[in-house]
């Protein structure tokens, strides 16, 4: 008999149905009776005093329900508690062009419009910085975007572990590059929306597309000042985050406050353009990286420096920068590593968690570093990373610990089955392969708010259909979690899928979990669900062993029945179980938890909260592409990518979660980016920033590998981000092999292949000059 | 994003649709048709009519028909698939059926008609862009937007600062295939029908793009009989393969006998000016020759001098200008070669 009759299996998703048949409800979606619509002021200015703010007009509008300005919400708030700078309504100084300045609910959006146009702001402009590198040079302390962080750093960190100096002295071949990326965006297909209903009883009911309803219902409770358990957080259908709903967007509090001022539901939905103003994507990345390696190619010491450009608030930014750094670990065996960190504030929206966050474009820098260096080494670049694989279990130079390790097995099963012996180097001028690997957490082992409590709990209810409910506060965004979470509950009670029923995300009725991001999910309410199903399964055994008149510990759940191991035929139904249990003890309930152990939770230094994961997944790919030379587009046939889940508790799910990563890498590598002209944003529409067509998007075979990680449920990891860092670097690769340029800028745009290859020909021509004029000459 | 208030009619024919358009002050009224360029236009409240006529039930205005007397005249209603789909565009009016399945996405192309694909608005970074944005900007030459709080206290051209003149850039796909094919557009207005040659209806001018009065509507375009068969090929400038504008755009249609010699030929270029534009000198330097690398690098030298390409869109002049220069060269270099319908430049490869 297989090992499991649920797990493993390619079930499709418990909500494909709903989400397929367009019945599904998203927030937007959400209708109530006497519903107002929200409706946002934004700064035109990206950096300016507010002198006066005059609501009486917009107030006076016929339909206007409430106007609601910063007084009404003075308390700040931000996702880390060191960064507690923002306020739903800006009350002294804007700060980016669609900063939050006040908000209207009025009976139809129309009014709410209108309303806006006659809320009167008098603003003092203020000069502006829009680049990091320039705002880490404002001396004058009147110019600082917030006053408490000189400089305009918001933080910066300086690591050193091992002995970098001796690293590089050991090192026979170093090489040394500045890497660029320009600014990205999640681009979730649903914007965001907020239905907030204030209660006939005073308290507040919040329907929101968000990613951390725990962390909503905290912020909410700060805002408003009303207790935690009056406020209300459910989380609809959500179609889309990638970490664009993994904090408290102003949204979210903007309806909270104008339905509590007005007594009545309130909704807001963002425009598209509102959700590049609320953002929290990748920041524009500037990186100096040097490593040093020995004629074998194994690495010695690594320099890295990351500035990024945060924009205007905190938000996740210390994380973003922290993962950079330490996230440079825990991938391949790097004995000496020095890290100089910063964060800088501009006034541009700001930066945040962006899918495979703070890691992808670090990973891009060092994997085309990498590339070089095999060059330089006359090394196949599969073979430099092959020396350079880490012997799991290990704890990192950063103190990390790996505890399950498939990378090598991604490595081999990508090399075979993209054919990359037969490629690399020996295709046609034009036409070129590269590889690349990343990773990622299975979770953040540290929670946001520091504390020894669980990061999650789920709890079971078994009544007598023997109907199974489960309660989670998992947030299901697309990923599948809803579905895993059941497949957990089903395989070890031994039950169909559909005799479950998840209640999820509902801080009403659903215990906590900390959210979906750094893909935690599956790793941590997984496990939870698994200790609640297994002590459930403990009640039941028990009550099914009298009954039997055995001992519980021979007993099996599967199939709908319960057993004995080497007695199949003296079997109670499943229905049967549940009456013999609730007969025996009345109600039958569990619950389960899930806290990274101990000695998963990472060093002591200053920043070494961030990187911690109780596992890591792994992932190796190669592109294949082609170039045209004379107007330099690049084509991404083929990707093939293998990933290191642990063990795929549903195949269809994690094949999923590995496209969506390559193709969201795709699309940062080759063609979106937030254009900035002075503080404004050249293309906040979906028509001018590019996510990839159906029709650009390459060929994606994803194979997955499973190490069975010894913490996870069942052995499994995360599938959902670790895949993405490594299509970039992979990508660029792949336009060195076919027509010889190395693009370190990101996007690689047509514009940037071509240049390069004008650059190559001019020094080509100018080398068979010098050759000419200055015989024996030349390079 | 809302749309603005404004009135809808729905004429059922031309003649109703003529009377309310002659009825409604100049410039209050816009017409629909796909909508596919008005209604997010609307939404952001570039324009403010007070008065939108639909014109989608006037029956009259649909249909392709092909008499090779008359050659082909296409219904101004007619839509982008229907026309891409159409046996007789695709076998005798290929650069046409290429231009029209590069226009946006499908589900565009399946609403967008060839009447509104001609009247398009023209583009810019700076104009294509919400009311909130704008605003804070504080509008561009083309729809100034006084503001105290403007960045910019006098209304300026962001493009050319300084300059008088609007550079937002025609974006029309199926325009330049349509010149290289001789189309001739017909217009029903208060003084009957006309037929006019397609290029006489743009003015190229970012602000003011079409020489069609306001009591004017566009009811059909016509192919003339001679330009049957003509080999042609469009090849676009674009980011992603599908729902893009172009951000250049060459259309060539030519004759070619069996010794290689062209005997008519037609260079049009959409995408770097205000207008979609016959390259002047393409035909002159192509007829009665073979090809030879020289000729082709001459034509496309030429077509360089007659594309303005400025900062209006997320690609660089200088990109564009280079492309335009490649793609005429591969272009002519396919019609030469008889190559039909070659494929889209990225789509090269698997």
């Amino acid at each position: 008999m297989a090992e499991f009759s649920i797990i493993g299996k390619p079930l499709p998703m418990t909500d494909a149905r709903a989400k397929v048949t367009g019945l599904g409800k998203y927030a937007d979606d959400l209708v109530v009776p006497g519903m107002l619509f929200g409706k946002i002021l934004h700064s035109p200015y990206p950096h300016a005093h507010i002198r006066r703010i005059d609501t009486t007009r917009a107030e006076a509008l016929p339909g206007v329900k409430a106007v609601a300005t910063g007084r009404d919400a003075p308390h700040p708030y931000g996702i880390l508690p060191i960064g507690h700078d923002e306020r739903v309504f800006q009350t002294d100084k804007v700060r980016y062009i669609g900063d939050n300045v006040a908000a209207v609910a009025a009976t139809s959006l129309e009014v709410a419009e209108q309303a806006l146009a006659l809320i009167d702001v008098e603003y003092e402009p203020l000069p502006a910085v829009f680049d990091p590198l320039a705002a880490m040079q404002v001396e004058n302390p009147e110019h600082w975007i917030h006053s408490n962080k000189p400089r305009n750093i918001e933080k910066e960190y300086h690591h050193v572990f091992g002995d970098v100096e001796q690293g590089f002295a050991e090192a026979e071949i170093i090489h040394a590059e500045r890497f660029y990326a320009g600014e990205v965006t999640h681009a979730a297909m649903e914007p965001h929306a907020t239905l907030a209903v204030w209660e006939p009883d005073g308290r507040l009911t919040v329907y929101s597309s968000t990613q951390v309803p725990y962390y909503l219902q905290r912020t909410l409770s700060n805002v408003c000042e009303m207790p935690m358990s009056h406020i209300r957080v459910v989380k609809p259908l959500v179609g889309g985050g990638f970490g664009g709903k993994s904090e408290v967007i102003p949204l979210e509090v903007a309806a909270a406050v104008l339905a509590k001022k007005a007594r009545r539901p309130v909704k807001i939905t963002y425009t598209r353009e509102e959700v590049f103003y609320a953002h929290r994507g990748r920041p524009i990345s500037y990186m100096d990286l040097k490593v040093g390696i020995t004629r074998e190619g194994r690495i010695t010491a690594v320099e890295a420096r990351m500035v990024q450009d945060g924009g205007a608030y905190c938000g996740y930014g210390p994380v973003t920068v922290l993962y950079s750094g330490n996230l440079l670990h825990a991938i391949y065996d790097i004995p000496a590593a020095r890290y100089d960190g910063y964060r800088v504030l501009t006034n541009k929206p700001a930066c945040g968690a962006m899918r495979g966050h703070g890691t992808v474009n670090m990973r891009f820098a060092f994997e085309c570093l990498l590339d070089v260096l095999a060059e330089k080494a006359g090394l196949d670049p599969v073979e430099l990373r092959r020396r350079n694989l880490l012997r799991a279990p290990c704890i990192t130079a950063n103190q990390l610990r790996v505890t399950s390790y498939g990378l090598p097995e991604c490595i081999e099963r990508v090399v075979e089955r993209s054919g990359w012996t037969a490629k690399r180097g020996k295709l046609p001028f034009g036409r070129g392969i590269g590889m690349a690997c990343s990773h990622y957490v299975s979770g953040a082992a540290n929670p946001i708010i520091r504390s020894n409590m669980p990061h999650t709990t789920v709890h079971i209810k078994v009544d007598r259909d023997a109907g199974i409910t489960v309660y989670t506060g998992a947030s299901e965004i697309g990923q599948g979690s809803d579905t895993i979470q059941v497949q957990i509950v089903a395989e070890v009670l031994g039950v169909r899928p559909e005799r479950i029923r998840l209640v999820a995300a509902d801080t009403e009725l659903t215990p906590v979990d900390l959210g979906s991001y750094s893909s935690r999910v599956t790793f941590m309410a997984g496990n939870a669900c698994l200790e609640a199903a297994r002590n459930l399964r403990a009640q039941l055994f028990d009550a099914v062993a009298k009954k039997l008149d055995c001992g519980p510990e021979v007993l099996e759940a599967r199939d709908e029945r319960i057993f004995p191991r080497h007695d199949r035929e003296r079997a109670l139904s499943f229905e049967e179980a549940v009456a013999a249990a609730l007969e025996a003890q009345g109600a039958l309930v569990a619950k389960g938890t899930y806290a990274p152990p101990e000695e998963a939770r990472g060093g002591t230094f200053k920043g070494a909260g961030v990187g911690p994961s109780p596992a890591y997944s792994y992932s190796a790919q190669t592109a294949e592409v082609s170039v045209d030379p004379e107007t330099g587009q690049l084509t991404v046939h083929r990707i093939v990518v293998a990933h290191d889940c642990g063990r795929a508790l549903n195949p269809l799910t994690v094949e999923g979660q590995v496209e969506g990563s390559v193709y969201m890498g795709f699309g940062q590598a080759v063609q979106e980016e937030m254009i900035w002209r002075n503080g404004r944003l050249m293309n906040p529409s979906l028509l001018e920033y590019r996510i990839p067509t159906t029709l650009e998007t390459p060929l994606i075979e994803s194979i997955i590998v499973e190490s069975h990680d010894p913490e996870g449920p069942f052995g499994a990891k995360e599938a959902g981000e670790g895949s993405l860092a490594a299509t970039l670097p992979a990508i660029a690769s792949a336009v060195y092999d076919a027509v010889g340029v190395r693009i370190h800028s990101l996007p690689i745009t047509p514009e940037k292949i071509l240049a390069a290859l004008q650059e190559k020909r001019r020094q080509a021509a100018s080398q068979t000059r010098n050759s000419g004029t200055h015989p024996g000459g030349g390079s | 994003m809302t749309l603005p208030a404004f009135s809808l009619v729905r004429p059922q024919t031309v003649a109703e649709a003529l009377r309310v358009l002659q009825d409604a002050a100049p410039g209050q009224a816009k017409v629909i048709a796909g909508g596919t360029d008005l209604i997010p236009n609307l939404q952001m409240k570039l324009y403010a009519p007070q008065l939108v006529v639909d014109i989608k039930g006037i029956a009259a205005l649909r249909g392709i028909e092909w008499s090779p007397g008359q050659g082909l005249r296409i219904g101004a209603l007619t839509t982008l698939t229907e026309l891409e789909r159409a046996p007789i565009v695709r076998e005798q009016f290929p650069v046409l059926a290429e231009a029209v399945a590069a226009v946006a996405g499908p589900l565009q192309r399946n609403m967008g008609t060839i009447g509104g694909n001609l009247c398009l608005e023209t583009r810019c970074l700076w104009y294509n862009q919400s009311e909130f944005w704008r605003r804070a900007l504080g509008g561009c030459l083309k729809l100034p937007m006084p503001n105290p709080h403007a960045a910019h206290p006098r209304t300026i051209c962001h493009v050319a600062p300084g300059g008088k003149f609007c550079w937002a850039v025609w974006s029309g796909d199926s325009a330049p295939a349509l010149l290289a094919l001789d189309a001739e557009v017909e217009i029903s207005g208060p003084r009957g029908v006309t037929r006019r040659p397609l290029r006489e209806l743009y003015k190229n001018d970012g602000m003011d793009r079409l020489a069609l009065g306001h009591d004017e509507l566009l009811t059909a375009v016509h192919i003339p009989a001679r330009a049957a068969g003509r080999r042609g090929t469009y090849r676009k400038l674009r980011i992603r393969n599908s729902i893009d504008y172009p951000l250049a755009g060459v259309a060539v249609a030519m004759e070619v006998d069996d010794q290689g010699i062209c005997h008519a030929a037609r260079v049009a270029i959409a995408a770097v000016n205000p207008a979609p534009l016959l390259v002047p000198q393409a035909e002159a330097l192509l007829v009665g020759q073979k090809a030879s690398p020289e000729l082709i690098e001459e034509v496309a030298r030429a077509v360089t001098r007659t594309g303005k390409p400025l900062t209006t869109s997320a690609s660089t002049p200088e990109y564009r200008r280079e492309m335009l220069r490649v793609f005429t060269r591969r272009a002519l270099q396919a019609c030469w070669d008889r190559r039909d319908n070659v494929e889209h430049e990225r789509d090269t490869g698997d």
